[in-house]
């Protein structure tokens, strides 16, 4: 057998350039996402991480349109599926996108689905809408769609409500849902975080098995990097509404690019019971998203910051194929800034 | 659900009784003996009465007489006519009253529905603002200024146009049950509109909707099948204590409009010490609210699936 021709690289699924999302509140303008860029890959895995309250919940719901506004505002930015606009709209041409080529799950299973509708109607009604099916052969189809979620009996399991399913279950419902008319793209929303730990593998390994079989798109949303070791192709970190670091997963944990990086690593929980591993958790907190500091967000908390990090914002520094980093110690002056990173980052088992 | 409604019913039965001995130990907490003031009555009535209801004898065995008789559903005789029985006037009044409260029941709960989605649907906009104002105003005005001030409008609109577009009093025609029920609703209306508003506002705001949206389901869709759905039902909940009120405020406005319902009935009954009328109605209407109560219980059950199941 000859070798597979390296696939000639396609454009993206997804497009996202300087989305910026604001909320106008009592107490002033929230900045919630601040000049947000990324892109997504046919059935590649994009797991956006960063602590909470780093805006990674409003990026996505700005692109599926589900920003209050008011008090939400879409300041600036582009977002293109396919090279068409869906920033700003909930339709390509005059057909509503969501459901039928980006699906959504969330963070809290409990309480995302409508409590006095049936399991399988809530999963069926997308399939009606999108698809013009008749009730029946949709509801036909919600119980496939079930059992394709490894839920046990999806057939009874189909005609009963949301209170008579457990966490698990019903996130697994909520991924029957929201793939029910085989979308390019799923958006994940920390669809773990409300599950028991046990449950949370089964969930993922799910996500994954199907991400697989239907060559679907994931954006994974989390604050835990063991579920982006677990998942993730392509990694962005996120502090407080910008992406200050972007690479393979690869990139992330074993050449990180910026100091924040190398800070929720040392915060992750290791694997190796083993490993003398304490949990450093960052110090201090996010800055105040009604008037961002002037230069680098991280500043006040970053172990390496220099005078010039509280004046200037840094720029994207690229320091690999598809991987850069949003700190000056990458810049030519901060000599030997680079490899201050990447031994803060060395991992506390390697260093006896 | 079968087991639940005979818990219901029982329950029920045990409420009628309480009201039953409630009424029977005020009736008889009054001063005064529930034949002294009958005017024209001979000697040989008030003997036969007496010996009817054992009027002449110790508390304790009049109760019991009483409790055999209600249980037999014999509600007794009037006391100021002859040869009424309270049954009697019961089947020829209740019906009217009933027609009254069910109509401003509907109009109460189809009004609150459609208002309160309304004003949340566009909160903080000029028809929030206007139809919560009009809300404070329902809760706050007796609803026999509201009789009163309607009947003078329909007075003076008759007039002005010369013809009667509609009855301002009696009793017979749709057209003479509108504004007696508009009138008598009005209060609930305004409170279930402001329950439903508050309801409404968190379902807009809930996770579920947002799930919808993220479908891509249409907005009518949502509204209907998601939101609407879900936002009734508090109303549903307090549509038994909502028919209590209702019931209640018929006694004003059958009054005040001249309709001849029970209503009315009861209170010529009290001014009258009409003893077994007074009796006979308190005891009926608070079956008939237990009931209500009961039903409407039943009708959340088919609503909500969560408490179908347990
Ligand atoms: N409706 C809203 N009104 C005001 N501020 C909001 C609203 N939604 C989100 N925010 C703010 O936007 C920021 C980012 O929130 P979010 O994207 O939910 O964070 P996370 O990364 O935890 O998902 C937070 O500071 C939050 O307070
Ligand atoms: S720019 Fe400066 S403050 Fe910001 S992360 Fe880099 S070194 Fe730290
Ligand atoms: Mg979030």
């Amino acid at each position: 057998m000859t070798a597979p021709a390296p696939p000639a690289k396609q454009p993206p699924l997804l497009t996202v350039e300087n989305l910026q999302v604001e909320f106008e509140t009592y107490g002033g303008t929230v900045q919630a996402v601040r000049g947000v860029s990324f892109s997504v890959e046919a059935g590649k895995t994009l797991a956006i991480v960063g602590e909470s309250g780093c805006g990674k919940s409003v990026t996505v719901q700005a692109l599926m349109g589900l920003v209050p506004m008011p008090p939400g505002r879409l300041k600036s930015g582009t977002a293109e599926l396919r090279g068409r606009n869906i920033l700003g709209t909930s339709q390509i041409d005059g057909l509503d996108f969501r459901g039928r080529e980006i699906g959504m799950i969330f963070q809290d299973p409990m309480t995302s689905l409508n409590p006095t509708m049936t399991i399988g109607r809530q999963i069926a009604e997308t399939l009606e809408v999108h698809l013009g099916w008749s009730r029946k052969k949709a509801f036909a189809r919600a119980i496939e769609l079930l059992d394709m979620a490894r839920i046990p009996e999806a057939a009874q399991r189909a005609k009963q409500y949301p209170f008579e399913f457990s966490g698990g279950m019903l996130q697994r419902a909520m991924i029957a849902m929201a793939i029910a008319c085989e979308p390019a793209i799923l958006i994940a929303d920390e669809p773990t975080t409300a599950l028991d730990v046990t449950i949370q593998a089964q969930v993922l390994d799910l996500l994954g098995d199907l991400q697989r079989e239907h060559g679907t798109a994931i954006i994974l949303i989390t604050h835990d990097l063991g579920v982006v070791a677990r998942m993730a192709d392509e990694v962005a970190v996120m502090y407080a509404g910008q992406i200050v670091e972007r690479g393979s997963v690869d990139d992330i944990f074993y050449r990180p690019a910026h100091p924040y990086t190398v800070g929720l690593r040392a915060a992750m929980p290791s694997n190796n019971p083993d490993a003398e591993h304490r949990l450093l958790p960052i110090e201090g907190s996010p800055p105040d998203l009604f008037s961002p500091p002037a230069g680098c967000a991280y500043a006040a908390r970053c172990p390496h910051a220099m005078r010039i990090c509280s004046t200037h914002e840094p720029a994207p520094f690229v320091v690999g194929a598809d991987h850069y980093g949003k700190c000056w110690l990458h810049h030519e002056k901060a000599a030997g800034g680079a490899s201050m990173i990447a031994a803060a980052a060395a991992p506390p088992e390697k260093k006896s | 659900m079968l087991s639940y409604t005979i818990k219901r019913l029982i329950q029920g039965l045990i409420t009628v009784w309480f009201i039953a001995t409630a009424t029977f130990l005020a009736m008889h907490a009054v001063p005064g003996n529930p034949l002294s003031g009958a005017k024209a009555m001979n000697v040989e009535i008030r003997q036969n009465l007496e010996r009817k209801y054992g009027l002449n004898k110790p508390v304790g065995e009049q109760y019991l007489i009483y409790m055999g008789n209600l249980a037999r559903g014999d509600l007794g005789i009037s006391f100021t006519q002859k040869n009424r029985e309270v049954n009697d006037i019961i089947r020829e009044h209740f019906p009217v009253s009933a027609t009254l409260g069910i109509m401003a029941v509907v109009f109460a709960a189809l009004g609150g529905a459609l208002f309160g989605a309304l004003t949340a649907l566009n909160r903080n906009k000029w028809p929030d603002t206007v139809i919560m104002l009009a809300v404070i105003l329902g809760i706050s005005v007796p609803s026999f200024v509201f009789a009163a001030f309607s009947q003078l409008m329909v007075v003076k609109i008759n007039a002005l146009l010369g013809i009667s577009i509609l009855p301002v009093a009696g009793w017979g025609t749709v057209s003479h049950m509108l504004l007696p029920s508009l009138v008598l609703g009005l209060g609930t209306m305004a409170y279930l509109t402001r329950l439903m508003r508050s309801s409404m506002l968190e379902i807009i705001n809930s996770d579920y909707i947002r799930t919808a949206n993220a479908k891509g389901l249409p907005q009518t869709r949502i509204f209907l099948q998601h939101e609407m759905r879900n936002a009734i039902l508090p109303l549903v909940t307090v549509l038994g204590p909502s028919i209590a009120g209702i019931t209640t405020g018929s006694f004003v406005v059958e009054l005040v409009f001249a309709i001849p319902g029970l209503g009315r009935y009861f209170v010529q009954a009290v001014q009258q010490l009409d003893y077994t009328v007074i009796m006979g109605t308190t005891v009926f209407f608070g079956a008939f609210l237990v009931l209500m109560v009961i039903l409407v219980d039943l009708l959340y059950g088919l609503i909500d699936p969560r408490v179908r199941v347990s």
